[in-house]
């Protein structure tokens, strides 16, 4: 542990309301991720990533800070961390998964929206997100409306950069996506003074893809039946991923990884109805529905969501001689992500499809937080496509309180037992 | 059912003595620090009683400042 609080302040926090808010994780943690039985001893390095989310890592990112490096915040998995690396700054995705932001951000925004974007809002609006207050700069993009509309609040507490997403992947949206990522690099390059260079990019590429495979070799170890590590305990990594340093992620995660290895040479059938949630992304402290699940026994081997494969599927080109071949490779790899909002999204279902067969699933829990609508209009065609294959389905849609958790439960034990 | 906390007064300390841990074989969770033993955030160390005495003995031989060792019931 550690004081933190001459930290925070320093920071402009509301240390009262934020208290609030530590007040609640050691109860919560130890409920839902300590109480698991035969949990990889590897897990402790990200039982101390969690426990330190406020403390040794914003400590870190300070240092960074005073050694003249910028902060970013980002919030989608489409903003290229490459790039934010390559002029040498920190890359911090920014998590608003708590309930305990929704109140202060509904005080800003409409209250029929999604609770990912009033928990961002609401955080900043309320002082009490130590990599927020952190921040030089957010980059946001156009993904949703609730998004897009929301950076124009956040621009009157932080300087905000947005990039435009194209909604369409034709071959002209690819090229859009380009320019998109010529402009950011240009805004970097501006805000740290670095430039940056085809080495340095090549370099960051690569650093990425390292992560990347790190993420997929965790989750391919997931497709053992069991699968080694409790559906909970990923997600936690993953939520991980995206706020802690890059090296020692891929460092710890490989090492949970060759933990897992051992464990899958003597499997011990569980006999486990084995569960993939797609969706919307779960941010950290959202564990809401992994516990629910995991609670009844059985077990989540895959999430088809932003925190989970659309984050390390497909890897950047590191092939090229210039700063064009380079962008070109980014927009290659970025615009392959099958996120609900394009239209048309065929991929996404194509890699639903595949994934029910690679991990194996018993069952499909779509995953749709409240007012997100271009994934609750998705579901029809998800739906047709799993019925055609006879994989069971299961929609949930939800937000981050725990109102509705005894309801869902009811619901999630009903389809356990029909599959 | 009874819990056995180590607590530090920061993480680079509990770091140091989790390295230990593991180089002796035994066996610890890190944990959140439960708000009953402190408001302060971060991590401390879990530990089984029966290794009580083992942790101490490596506490005072690799000079590990720590906070205390707490049981919470």
């Amino acid at each position: 542990m550690g004081d933190y609080r001459d930290m925070w302040k320093n920071l402009g926090m509301d240390l009262e309301k934020h208290d609030v808010l530590c007040e609640a994780l050691p109860q919560a943690f130890g409920d839902i991720y300590l109480s698991q039985e035969n949990r990889p001893d590897a897990m402790n390095y990200f039982n101390y990533a969690l426990a330190e989310v406020h403390g040794a890592r914003i400590q870190e990112i300070q240092e960074e800070k005073n050694n003249g490096k910028k902060v970013i915040g980002t919030f989608c998995v489409f903003v290229p961390d490459e790039v934010i690396l390559a002029a040498g700054a920190v890359g911090v995705g920014l998590c608003s998964g708590s309930q305990f932001w929704i109140a202060d951000g509904e005080k800003v925004l409409p209250r029929n929206l999604c609770p990912l974007v009033k928990a961002f809002v609401g955080a900043k609006v309320s002082r009490t997100c130590p990599y927020f207050q952190s921040c030089d700069m957010i980059v946001g993009e156009t993904t949703c409306d609730g998004k897009k509309k929301a950076y124009e609040i956040m621009e009157e507490y932080v300087p905000v950069h947005i990039m435009e997403l194209p909604q369409m992947k034709r071959e002209k949206n690819y090229e859009e996506w380009q320019d998109e990522i010529k402009l950011f690099i240009k805004k970097m390059e501006e805000l740290t003074g670095n430039k940056i260079t085809v080495e340095r990019l090549r370099e960051t590429i690569d650093l990425c893809n390292r992560k990347r495979r790190a993420l997929k070799r965790l989750y391919d170890l997931r497709k053992n039946i069991p699968s080694p590590i409790s559906g909970l305990d990923a997600l936690l990594v993953s939520q991980i991923a995206f706020m802690d340093d890059i090296e020692r992620f891929i460092e710890k995660t490989n090492e949970l990884c060759d933990e897992l290895e051992d464990r899958v040479k003597t499997p011990n059938a569980n006999g486990m109805k084995r569960i993939m949630i797609t969706g919307t992304p779960m941010a950290v402290p959202n564990w809401k529905l992994h516990s629910i699940i995991e609670g009844l026994g059985a077990e989540v081997v895959v999430e088809e969501t932003c925190t989970g494969t659309r984050y390390f599927e497909n890897e950047v080109s590191s092939e090229g001689d210039t700063i064009d071949d380079l962008v070109r490779n980014l927009a290659d790899r970025y615009m392959n992500i099958n996120c609900a909002c394009f239209t048309p999204n065929r991929g996404r279902i194509d890699d639903i499809l595949r994934y029910a067969e690679e991990y194996d699933v018993d069952g499909v829990i779509y995953y749709n937080l409240s007012f997100c609508h271009t994934y609750a209009i998705e579901y029809g065609k998800v739906e047709k496509a799993l019925k055609e294959k006879n994989i069971p389905l299961l929609n949930i849609e939800t937000d981050y309180s725990e109102e509705d958790a005894g309801q869902i439960k009811t619901r999630v034990e009903a389809f356990l037992e029909m599959i | 059912m009874e819990k056995n906390y180590i607590l530090f007064p920061n993480y680079s300390q509990g770091l140091k003595l989790e390295s230990l841990l593991k180089a002796n074989k035994i066996k610890y969770v890190i944990s959140p620090t439960p708000r009953k033993l402190s408001s302060c955030c971060g991590i401390s160390i879990m530990y089984n009683k029966e290794d009580e005495e083992s942790i101490k003995a490596l506490i005072e031989e690799n000079s590990i400042e720590i906070k205390g060792l707490y049981t919470l019931e």
